[in-house]
């Protein structure tokens, strides 16, 4: 038996998918599906003055992001990487997630969001709201996703995004910081993401073809209606249940990244840039003790050990490059790096279609 | 053809992967007694200190030895025959080759009291180890360690992580001589300080004092003090693990450890041993033992090409490691405190962080680097010493070698330094 204090048993507990897990577990999920299917949270909202159940949450999101942050900082405070990647998460939550959309309702302007991006808001590209948004957002959101995100993730990796601007993989990072160890690491969970992520990208793309071409073909209106009724149903599905209630509500069970790793369409187009981009994680010839903790804190469920231990330099598509695998590494083996060079990525359809080596094994170990 | 190979330690394990690369049809078995799967003996920290469940020390998922087709058998191998190892019930496990990868077991010495002890003295090298450990943390209110090196360190690390208050007893004048510089161990001495773990310097073990049940209740120190403690850890160095094999019939000849030549092939044809069990005789030059992990790895694979036929001659590289205390951390290439004592070095600290660097060298080109607190590529640090380049080219082009988290490479330009000959405890 391990030595345990009562605040060690609490946190044992809660880490590890104990009694305290669960309930936390529940209480997230009861309260996801609270504000996303009822209004039970409105009065709450007007007695603190705010003018609804959604201002509320993006307060209580600020709030956890925030807080979550501080710890996260305090905890990494070594880590000039950790330190700066939180404070800019913690930044763009405060301004482009929150001030800025209360300041534009408040100004009687549509609430935009600069930190969210289609695919992520797949309705920030539909033609129809082209007529409610300002020009200038259009135009952002248009030179946004189909030439900043690409040349931006070419260059840095898709974490620029994925663990610096988005909201998702800033509460994750903050907030979720008990919880990331609990991802995933099996084989059979990179078969099933590879499946999941890809085909909500699919989805999402086909809606705003409906949608694009309905406009260019007003004649078809079942184009548009198609379009909106799947609209409708990835609402329900993917933006409700599974970034909201799966997302965040399971965070003590499933890990931190479930959304991000699983379903999210942005993750999924900025993996596939990333892997012809320059960012890798760098790995030390032979100095891999085969610990296990950089796979082990891996949110992504990425068996960091395996390429370490081979002696393989990586750049995995799921990989957000959040930086805890070098952080926790004892022997400094890894290093995230942006090099133009080519290697140590081979780019051939095997190499987008399999990436892991688990089952397998090779080593280059041995050299002549 | 069936190989056998005895223990599942990275060396056997390398080997029997290798093994299965290098020849599909082979069949292939690892005996090993401590645990039914390989896992990682480094992260034996990690796991005592919660960070890490036990599962999560295997490397590799259970399914790769079905898919690689490589048989696990968990049993002590007592007696070995021609053709035949016999398991510690009894039963015959046979094989054509086979493979002697049966690691290091803890040094002890004959401290005064030992033979009393029943309970509260551990190791911090096996499985088994950890369950003493976390069975006894409980009823510990304070902790002794003996042995100043890195598997010392990290007992005493996991022992203060449960608030434990530990004493650590070094029998050198400075912490890990055989590693660090006096310079470099004063400041680590000095962390060790700062995390309360109270550092005795100089001192050694003189008997151990149990009470009426036997548990370890104190010690007692040569220069005389008494010191009470629950629990004692003795990390005074590992030998290899080679006793065993002098009680078998089949006569492999041993010195420290497994004598073998640099192809990995002990006196009985057949036979091969590698890892830190091996003890590797070079014409022209000292017998070579290492224990540390990559070399294990790298001693299992070469060993696989011996026994698969085709030849592979093993050349240790230039000496690297690494390995951290506390927080500092450390990196080291060549070797540096095997120098001779006076050897030239130019030690360089930061005022006021505990990071360092020792850049030894000849006057004409550098020769290692011992350096703390932040982290170094090894690989262009190497290829510095065998491309003999000047201690000036060195530091003129250092940056190039930082290995540092984006955002915290160690401000190199802060650095203040000194010529300092090297220092080694007992010379003068
Ligand atoms: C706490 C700790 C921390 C360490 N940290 C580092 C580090 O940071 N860096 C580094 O480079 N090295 C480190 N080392 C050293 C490193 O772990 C060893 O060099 C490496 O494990 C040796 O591997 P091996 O396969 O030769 O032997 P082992 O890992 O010792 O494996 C041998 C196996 O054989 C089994 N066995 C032995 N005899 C028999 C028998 N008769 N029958 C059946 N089975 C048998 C044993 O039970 C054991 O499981 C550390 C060691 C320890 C203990
Ligand atoms: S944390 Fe570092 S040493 Fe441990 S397995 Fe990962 S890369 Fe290897």
């Amino acid at each position: 038996m391990k030595p345990m204090t009562a605040a060690e048993w609490l946190e044992h507990s809660n880490q590890n998918r104990g009694a305290v897990a669960w309930l936390l577990a529940a209480a997230l999920t009861g309260f996801y599906l609270v504000l996303y299917f009822t209004e039970w949270l409105n009065p709450a909202a007007k007695a603190l003055g705010l003018d609804g159940k959604w201002t509320l949450y993006g307060l209580l999101y600020t709030i956890a992001i925030i807080a979550g942050g501080i710890h996260v900082m305090r905890k990494y405070r070594r880590n000039r990487y950790q330190l700066v990647r939180t404070a800019v998460v913690i930044f763009v939550q405060l301004t482009f997630a929150f001030s800025i959309p209360q300041l534009l309702k408040f100004l009687g302007k549509p609430e935009l969001y600069f930190s969210y991006l289609w695919p992520l808001k797949i309705d920030y590209l539909d033609p129809r709201n082209f007529h409610h948004y300002p020009l200038p957002f259009v135009i952002y959101s248009i030179v946004g996703s189909f030439i900043a995100v690409p040349v931006l993730t070419l260059l840095y990796g898709k974490r620029w995004y994925c663990s610096w601007v988005c909201g998702c993989g800033g509460l994750a990072n903050t907030f979720g910081e008990p919880w990331r160890h609990l991802s995933a690491k099996s084989g059979l969970a990179w078969r099933i993401e590879k499946i999941t992520i890809h085909a909500v990208l699919v989805i999402a793309v086909a809606i705003t073809s409906l949608w694009f071409a309905s406009a260019v073909l007003p004649e078809h209106q079942p184009l548009a209606r198609a379009g909106d009724l799947t609209r409708q149903w990835y609402g329900l599905l993917v933006v409700s249940m599974l970034s909201g209630v799966a997302g965040v509500g399971l965070y003590p069970i499933g890990g931190t990244r479930v959304w991000c790793r699983f379903f999210c369409p942005m993750a999924a187009l900025l993996g596939l840039i990333q892997k012809l981009g320059r960012f890798r994680i760098r790995v030390k010839r032979d100095m891999c003790i085969s610990c296990g903790l950089c796979t082990k804190y891996c949110e992504m469920g990425i068996d960091v050990r395996a390429y370490a231990q081979s002696n393989r330099g990586f750049t995995r598509a799921s990989c957000v490059g959040c930086g805890l695998c070098a952080e926790v590494c004892p022997r400094g083996v890894l290093r995230l790096e942006n090099v133009s060079r080519r290697d140590p990525q081979e780019l051939t359809l095997q190499s987008f279609l399999d990436e892991s080596w688990k089952g397998g094994y090779s080593s280059p170990a041995w050299r002549e | 053809m069936k190989v056998l190979i005895i223990g599942n330690g990275v060396a056997g394990v390398t080997c029997a992967l290798h093994l299965r690369q290098l020849d599909a049809k082979a069949d292939i078995a690892i005996v090993s007694g401590e645990t039914p799967h390989f896992f990682s003996r480094t992260a034996l920290m990690y796991a005592y200190m919660n960070h890490m469940n036990r599962r999560d020390l295997e490397p590799y998922e259970r399914g790769v030895w079905k898919q690689q087709r490589i048989e696990l058998i968990q049993a002590w191998v007592k007696e070995l025959k021609p053709g035949a190892a016999i398991r510690d019930d009894g039963r015959e496990i046979p094989w054509d080759r086979l493979v002697i990868a049966s690691g290091s077991t803890p040094n002890r010495f004959a401290w005064k009291g030992i033979d009393k002890v029943q309970d509260g003295l551990v190791n911090f090298v096996s499985m088994q180890d950890l369950d003493a450990c976390e069975r006894l943390t409980p009823s510990t209110r304070r902790a002794a360690v003996v042995g100043g090196g890195l598997i010392g360190v990290e007992l005493v690390e996991c022992l203060r992580h449960f608030g434990r208050e530990v004493v650590f007893l070094v029998r050198e004048p400075w912490y890990w001589p055989a590693a660090l510089g006096a310079e470099e161990a004063a400041f680590v001495t000095e962390h060790l300080r700062a995390h309360g773990v109270d550092v005795h310097l100089g001192e050694e073990l003189d008997e151990i004092l149990t009470d009426s049940a036997g548990r370890v209740r104190g010690l007692r120190v040569k220069s005389g003090g008494e010191i009470s403690c629950e629990m004692l850890g003795v990390c005074a160095g590992v030998r290899p693990a080679a006793d065993w094999l002098k009680q078998t019939t089949l006569g492999v000849a041993c010195g420290r450890g497994v004598i073998v030549n640099d192809r990995f092939e002990t006196n009985i044809p057949q036979v091969w041993a590698c890892g830190d069990v091996a003890e590797i005789h070079r014409p022209g030059q000292p017998p070579l033992i290492e224990q540390i992990w990559y070399s294990a790895k790298r001693q299992g694979a070469a060993a696989a090409r011996n026994v698969a036929g085709i030849p592979a001659n093993y050349e240790p590289p230039l000496f690297f490691n690494s390995s951290k205390f506390f927080d500092i951390e450390y990196t080291t290439v060549g070797d540096v405190m095997r120098l001779p004592a006076g050897t030239p070095t130019i030690y360089r600290r930061l005022p006021d962080r505990p990071v360092s660097q020792r850049i030894a060298h000849d006057g004409g080109r550098v020769l290692g680097f011992n350096m703390l607190g932040s982290r170094w590529n090894h690989e262009i640090l190497e290829r510095w010493i065998l491309e003999r380049r000047s201690p000036e080219f060195v530091l003129e082009h250092l940056e190039a070698a930082q290995f540092d988290v984006e955002f915290g490479r160690a401000p190199l330009r802060r650095m203040t330094g000194e010529s300092l000959p090297l220092k080694k405890a007992g010379a003068p």
